[in-house]
């Protein structure tokens, strides 16, 4: 089974060593396109945390060429829209425009691979806005607890630390230090163009030998962490504050997407909290009223919500549940909850029609993520961030291919309750006894 | 999809005896299809000592029905991988969902089925509530909401938009079972329910089975006719504060009421509003406190639509210590923004924006969709899209002008933040 037919793909090398990925698709006269840095918070060093998402900031203030308002109003004034995220494993840019537009991006990603200006008047006034962005998450005690739990779920990986930087680090990163890691990681060997869309992919190919040709690549030496496979056992997380509403985390860790275990995790997954979706625009969602946890806990009167995130990394992550919980409600009560269900899961192999549902439900959300053009741009590079693009075209047939033996040994092997880290959140002003 | 613009002869739309509408647009390409709608029951007729009446009861929809307990319903809905959701505003209640084109009968049966004949469990009612409650506390801790909240207070009066459709903790509290069942029993009912659709299904097919489902839902007993009370704008400034304890940021919200959505002016504004605090990063205002200032990450303006009262805001996140100077700065864009007229560049480029984008924002089922409800809602023509372009080429500079002195009255600007105590 697959439904997410890969004919139309085009993949090809440039001699400085940037990939192209091209899909032509011609439902609307819309284009969309991708570029991919194999660099993020993944590769950064302690102290020098946040450097990948600030460049990615900086990526917008203008090039020798472009100013930042030119960039602005290359997107805007045709009615596209853009913007750009940085994760741990990569920093991506977009543009979603109208096809007869799409030149003009990719002479933008040409340029600022190479000519960002990163003026150190805005690199001051980039600092603040970047704090400003950070204190709006602190605003919320869910991203308190979920940093907390994080840096307690890696030992000395990256993966431990918050994407946007530590304020300290924030506070000492240096113009240099961002201009030095925009030019040592912004190299066509180390990016993927992705263009989908109403385009003629002859053209665009000889666009971008154009326009992306002549840049020379140099060596890029990315530092690679070593994964890490376990969690300190029994780790808890404690903190508490102004409110009502108490909130309980529990974090395992995760295989790589590119593990073999990752596609009975995502059963597993489904089946305990509900299945995510690993699309980014437009792409709806599945309630999971039905998943063991909502079931036991919500529809038992214990917490009020509950939902689970599994992502696809390059190492070793972790998946992690979220429940929020009532004022006179017990977080060590909920945590023996979700012990339950997880017992269970570990106890017996799912049945059939448990594991069917589960990949009607994957193909559902495929459908939902492909019915605009740019989740496909946006699908085509980020499979490629941390395995390829046979990882989407396949990730059905493979789901498919899961057995309830999988399942259970793979329920086993990573939800072990010595190998988790718990989180609670405790609100002063709650009523009950919690 | 097609590639041309959706207009009256692509949309089907289809009238029914019991006085519901059905407006279907195909994507043939597409193996999924999404739905979006509206219906009458709205928050504005809660009774003060009971507010969030409405929004509990459409809560209560969705955990069972007379034939379905909460987990065979579900069970329906996600083994197929669909999802159904419904929702309470102030003036009415809509719904949307999304399911694989194969699933879309039994959807919209589930949909009639919930509509139709909620269970309303004394079980359920304990869950949802206790759920409502927590949501309130949660809202209570979250700067922006606060300050949402604090500047509708303060911008509506005595207007029932005042308040949150969901209620206060007080009032919720009030609620009881009964209300529940005889708030559906007197505002539920077909009459008036939109539903818009976009998909891999043939608009005609669709028609067929929207006829076998909530097109054959008969009415029951006549529903109640409130009518939405009169609005009366604030005659004088109010600056509020919320103080929050623990926060590293405060949230504010300056504004004003918003012309309404069906005139000229709202036209006018919408254009001004893309200048003001829109385009590109986000506008003269993303300029000041942003890329300037580097004040906030998050400022934005919003003109609100609907067909009640709306407001048009300027809202920012910051450093509890730069709270007034980001005011003040907002204050000196609304300065120039009603003393001069805007450049012809940048009204220029807000209508090629306008224009660019008409094509982008269909790009998917629920962008059609949506588009379909905007349709119904306002009772444009079908061919609205086709007639957007000469309405936006049409606006000037002196217009966007004139209009933003008539509803940026600088002498009654409602300010409301929430955050660290000021």
């Amino acid at each position: 089974m697959s439904t997410i037919p890969n004919q139309n793909l085009i993949q090809y090398q440039l001699q400085n060593g940037l990939r192209l990925m091209l899909k032509e698709i011609h439902t609307a006269p819309v284009t969309s396109t991708w570029i991919w840095y194999g660099i993020g918070s993944r590769n950064e060093q302690p102290g020098k945390t946040g450097l990948s998402h600030w460049v990615e900031h900086m990526q917008f203030k203008g090039t020798r060429k472009y100013s930042g308002e030119d960039i602005d109003n290359l997107v805007s004034r045709v009615g596209g829209y853009a913007n750009a995220f940085t994760s741990p494993d990569w920093t991506t840019y977009f543009e979603t425009m109208p096809s007869d537009h799409l030149r003009s991006t990719l002479e933008l990603e040409a340029d600022r691979m190479v000519n960002s200006r990163f003026d150190p008047d805005e690199v001051e006034t980039e600092r603040t806005v970047i704090l400003s962005e950070r204190e709006g998450s602190e605003n919320y005690p869910e991203f308190r607890l979920d940093e907390a739990v994080q840096q307690r779920a890696f030992q000395a990986h990256p993966y431990r630390n918050e994407v946007l930087g530590s304020k300290d680090d924030l506070r000492a990163t240096t113009r240099d230090d961002l201009y030095q890691h925009y030019r040592r990681y912004y190299q066509p060997s180390n990016a993927i163009l992705c263009v989908a869309g109403d385009f003629s992919a002859d053209q665009v190919r000889d666009d971008v030998e154009e326009l992306f040709g002549g840049i020379p690549s140099m060596p890029v030496t990315t530092t690679i962490p070593i994964q890490e496979d376990s969690l300190n056992p029994g780790d808890l997380v404690e903190m508490e504050g102004p409110g009502e509403a108490h909130y309980l985390e529990v974090a395992w860790r995760c295989p790589a997407a590119s593990d073999p275990d990752f596609f009975a995790y995502s059963i597993l997954e489904s089946v305990l909290s509900g299945p995510s979706s690993l699309n980014m625009f437009g792409s709806g969602s599945i309630g999971n009223r039905t998943s063991w946890l909502y079931q036991a806990l919500v529809e038992e009167g214990q917490a009020v919500s509950v939902f689970g995130d599994l992502s696809a990394n390059i190492d070793p992550g972790v998946y992690k549940v979220f429940t929020t919980i009532q004022p006179d409600g017990d977080p060590a009560a909920v945590l023996g909850i979700v012990d339950e269900q997880v017992a269970r899961l570990k106890s017996r192999e799912l049945s059939v029609t448990e594991l069917e549902r589960a990949i009607k439900q994957a193909r559902a959300l495929f459908a939902y993520g492909c019915d605009n053009i740019t989740n496909h741009g946006f699908w085509m590079g980020y499979a490629n961030s941390f395995s390829d693009y046979e990882w989407f075209t396949n990730y059905l047939p493979r789901l498919s291919a899961v057995t309830p033996s999988q399942v259970l040994s793979t329920a086993r092997k990573y939800l072990r309750e010595d190998q988790r880290v718990v989180g609670i959140y405790r609100a002063r002003n709650s009523r009950g006894a919690a | 999809m097609n590639s041309a613009m959706p207009d009256s002869s692509s949309i089907l739309r289809a009238e029914f005896n019991n006085n519901s509408t059905l407006l279907a647009y195909p994507n043939l390409t597409s193996p999924a299809v999404y739905f979006s709608g509206f219906m009458r029951p709205g928050a504005f007729t809660d009774p003060v000592e009971k507010r969030g009446l409405a929004s509990f009861t459409t809560d209560m929809l969705m955990t069972g029905t007379k034939n379905l307990t909460f987990q065979k319903l579900h069970d329906k809905i996600e083994s197929i991988g669909a999802s159904l959701s419904i929702g309470t505003g102030h003036l009415s209640s809509t719904f949307f969902g999304q399911c694989l084109s194969e699933d879309l009968e039994t959807i919209w049966n589930l949909l009639l089925e919930v509509l139709t004949q909620p269970s309303f469990t004394e079980k359920q009612f304990k869950r949802v509530r206790n759920q409502i409650l927590t949501s309130i506390a949660v809202q209570n801790q979250d700067t922006a909401e606060m300050a949402s909240q604090e500047f509708n207070r303060a911008l509506y009066g005595a207007h029932p938009y005042a308040n949150p459709s969901i209620g206060s903790a007080q009032s919720v509290a009030a609620i009881q079972l009964e209300d529940l069942r005889a708030f559906h029993k007197d505002n539920y009912g077909p009459d008036g329910l939109v539903m818009a659709f976009c998909g891999g299904i043939d608009p005609e097919k669709a028609r067929q089975i929207f006829s076998r489902t909530l097109g054959n839902w008969q009415p029951g007993q006549k529903l109640s006719q409130a009518e939405l009370p009169a609005f009366v704008p604030p005659t004088q400034a109010v600056r509020s504060h919320v103080a929050l304890e623990d926060k590293a940021q405060s949230d504010v919200v300056i504004g004003v009421p918003a012309p309404k959505t069906l005139s000229r002016d709202f036209q006018v504004c919408s254009i001004g509003n893309t200048i003001l605090g829109r385009y590109g990063m986000m506008g003269r205002i993303g300029k000041a406190l942003r890329e300037k200032n580097g004040l906030a990450y998050e400022v934005a303006s919003y003109l609100g639509a609907g067909l009640g009262p709306t407001t048009w805001t300027i809202e920012a996140g910051v450093n509890p210590d730069n709270l007034e100077k980001a005011i003040d700065l907002l204050r000196e864009e609304l300065r120039k923004f009603i003393n001069e007229p805007v450049t012809q560049n940048e009204l220029e480029d807000v209508k090629a924006q306008a224009l660019g984008r008409l094509p982008l924002s269909l790009e998917s089922n629920a962008g059609i969709a949506s588009m379909l409800v905007s349709i119904e809602r306002y009772h444009y023509s079908l061919d609205h899209l086709k007639e957007l372009p000469a309405i936006i080429e049409s606006v000037s500079a002196d217009e966007i002008l004139d209009a933003a002195q008539r509803y940026w009255d600088l002498d009654k600007l409602i300010i409301a933040s929430a955050g660290r105590a000021v």
